[in-house]
């Protein structure tokens, strides 16, 4: 566990203070001070007046938090499962992950002494349950906190009855009370009667002192939600070029898929998170229309992704450890699999699909689109894009009319252009019009086609005609409004073009 | 022409944008197979004549659920993705140019034929100018008069003339009007170009021309 702080600068004690009540009252000390007999019920004053050489910072919670959250990120390297525990704690949920660091002794000392390099004071325990590893983290002798593997020895509970109260995560006034009642240790509490216990100490001390314990689990929200599945490697010597990111990646692909085998399940969303030895992490991302549990489909999308973050890896230092996370999974529907080879259109969906995971993962997700069409009059609104990634509209999607007669055009303009008309008669299509500054004749004209607008909306009625200029050229325009409606003429619009 | 895996398509002259594209998008859906349609882009290619509008490019004979569009910002980009579209076997891929910037070259337009070669893919090239090409035939598309009831705009025509043409003669033009519901080019019957070709039936005019 972390006291959050910065490194004392030389030999003098440090304190942390911040205003309360008027006063200026220490919040914190550091071992030195602490040794010196400064301790948090005192305010500044009465601490300079014992230690005169004291060095004294005011309180920065937030920027504390910040800190906190950025050694938690770095944390992820070990786990992907990080609980923040303001203001000074955290919790690494390493279950399934020790045997990557030689076991759970190597790892906590890992993570200690690295956090000590950083110029962090750090304090670790691994043990069983989150609230035994808080007791054990903070109150345990440091001999106790060397015990190999406290996770392992079997008489943990035992051990963890030996610390005091204050271990439980109680409120002050809770382990006051306590120790006024001459309950010190916690084995003590064990044999109290629990429900006068509870009567004196509250509800919550006794939740504390079960979830220590393990008869009550504890729900704790990590970080960054736990991905369902995962796959962690760390290197021996530091990796640096795309081409070995990418030899990990595969790796850790071929791990992920096995897993996924096991649930059934297929990638929606996967993130390669590479853990970079100046302490940032870069995150890599990939989406996939249809579940996916391939290693081949899914490289060629991380192959296209590192090319374009290739030069921004910036590995200067190198990557000490990668991980990839499922972000999202999906039920992979074995039927469909084995459906591909036999039936064509369904090994074609795959083909199109595939191509537009491929696209997006370097174009992005609003660049690469697909139609959609929705059974709306107005023309901007009955059809548009979206993303290639997101699921199908399903069968209830219109279908367009394909009689093969050209009733919309190819390209239309949102919103419309306006344009500067001669109409022959005041309800009949133009005979000349300028668009783009140019004059355009009008040799053939069909319409009008009456679209009324969404009153809600006060959207005026529109009057399409489809027109062919001299030179072929072929055109949708609407007048907006009808002749005599308003006192001005109508305005027209150019809207789309016909190819 | 069919059988051809690279083909370069551009306007016959300034304002004859949107036929170029209208033609494009004809042999696309006349060659579309289940492996779709792609259309990659420049941005500068969709933005300056209006966006793809889903509800014509059906009316043309697009089948909508298997057309994928793709807009890159730069044209690198959009040669990146029509690669990776002519990668799929049998895809059928709008490769779209804008106005901006320098002729396509010919290293670019090797690569595309090359992946449409290597994947029995084929990709139409649509830009409004053109320099040396790897591309099989190149047209020039104008707009032609409708050739419908006055009161009518009837189907799609273009005057297409075939300016490059690898595999034998080039200079002709041809009138053709755009069948969207049979997916397939008439030729308007001019007396000049009356073959026994097309008295058999519905052989394409433009097929049966360049190939």
């Amino acid at each position: 566990m972390i006291r959050s702080g910065r490194g004392p600068s030389d030999d003098r004690p440090l304190a942390v203070y911040a205003k309360e009540n008027g006063a200026l009252q220490l919040k914190g000390v550091d071992a030195r001070a602490s040794k010196l007999g400064l301790n948090l019920a005192m305010s500044l004053a009465d601490a300079r007046a014992m230690q005169p050489k004291l060095e004294a910072v005011e309180a920065e919670p937030e920027e504390d938090a910040r800190a906190l959250d950025n050694i938690a990120a770095w944390c992820e390297r070990f786990t992907p499962i990080v609980v923040v525990d303001p203001p000074e704690g955290l919790f690494l949920d390493v279950s399934g992950c020790a045997h990557l660091f030689d076991g759970e002794e190597n790892l906590r000392v890992e993570v200690v002494t690295r956090l000590r390099a950083q110029g962090f004071g750090a304090r670790a325990a691994i043990a069983p349950t989150p609230g035994c590893a808080w007791a054990f983290a903070r109150y345990a002798k440091q001999k106790q906190r060397l015990t190999p593997s406290l996770a392992m020895s079997e008489d943990w509970q035992a051990q963890l009855a030996a610390l005091p109260v204050e271990a439980l995560r109680l409120e002050p006034s809770a382990a006051a009370l306590l120790r006024r009642l001459g309950l010190k240790t916690i084995g003590q509490i064990l044999h109290a009667p629990r429900s006068a216990f509870t009567a004196r100490a509250g509800e919550n001390a006794m939740l504390r002192l079960d979830q220590a314990l393990g008869r009550t689990q504890e729900a704790l929200t990590p970080r960054r939600p736990a991905p369902p599945v995962f796959a962690l490697r760390r290197f021996l010597e530091p990796v640096f070029t795309a081409d070995a990111v990418l030899q990990v990646a595969q790796d850790l692909c071929g791990g992920v898929v096995e897993k996924l085998d096991a649930r059934g399940a297929g990638i929606l969303r996967a993130e390669l998170v590479l853990f970079g030895v100046d302490g940032r992490d870069r995150v890599i991302g990939v989406n996939v229309s249809k579940p996916l549990r391939e290693v081949k489909p899914l490289m060629r999308l991380f192959r296209e992704k590192l090319n374009i973050v290739g030069e921004n890896l910036d590995a200067e230092f190198g990557f000490e450890a990668a991980r990839l996370d499922v972000a999202r999974l999906a039920e992979f529907n074995q039927r469909t699999q084995t459906l591909v080879s036999v039936e064509a259109s369904a090994a074609t969906d795959e083909t199109i699909s595939g191509i537009a995971d491929v696209l997006t993962s370097r174009l992005g997700p609003k660049r690469v689109v697909r139609p959609t069409v929705h059974d709306e009059h107005s023309p901007e609104r009955a059809a548009g894009w979206r993303s290639a990634l997101s699921r199908s509209q399903g069968g209830k999607a219109k279908k367009p009319p394909t009689d093969g007669v050209q009733r919309r055009p190819v390209r239309l303009f949102s919103p419309g252009q306006q344009i500067e008309v001669m109409a022959g008669v005041p309800d009949g299509p133009p005979i000349k019009f300028r668009w783009r500054r140019v004059m355009r004749e009008v040799v053939r004209a069909e319409g009008p086609e009456r679209i009324s607008g969404d009153w809600q909306k006060r959207e005026m009625t529109r009057d399409y005609y489809r027109l062919e200029d001299k030179q072929g050229r072929r055109y949708w325009i609407y007048r907006e409004g009808l002749y005599g409606e308003g006192e001005k003429p109508p305005l027209w619009y150019l809207h789309g073009l016909f190819a | 022409m069919a059988g051809q895996p690279l083909h370069e398509i551009g306007p016959a002259g300034a304002g004859f944008e949107a036929s170029a594209l209208g033609f494009t998008l004809a042999l696309a859906a006349s060659w579309a197979g289940p492996a779709g349609v792609i259309w990659a882009g420049e941005d500068a290619a969709f933005a300056e004549e209006g966006a793809p509008y889903p509800l014509g490019l059906a009316q043309y004979g697009l089948s909508l659920d298997r057309l994928i569009v793709a807009r890159a910002k730069k044209r690198e980009d959009a040669l990146w993705a029509a690669e990776q579209a002519l990668a799929a076997t049998g895809a059928i891929v709008i490769c779209a140019l804008g106005a901006q910037g320098k002729p396509l070259d010919l290293k670019a337009s090797r690569r595309l034929l090359l992946f449409a070669e290597r994947h029995s893919s084929r990709c139409l090239l649509l830009m409004p100018a053109s320099g040396p090409s790897a591309a099989w035939t190149r047209w020039r598309i104008a707009p032609a008069e409708s050739n419908a009831e006055p009161d009518e705009l009837g189907a799609p025509a273009f005057r297409a003339e075939l300016t490059r043409n690898r595999g034998g003669s080039f200079g002709s033009s041809f009138i053709v009007d755009w069948n969207a519901h049979e997916r397939r080019f008439t030729e308007r019957a001019l007396a000049r170009d009356l073959s026994a070709a097309h008295q058999d039936g519905p052989v394409d005019p433009l097929w049966a021309r360049a190939v």
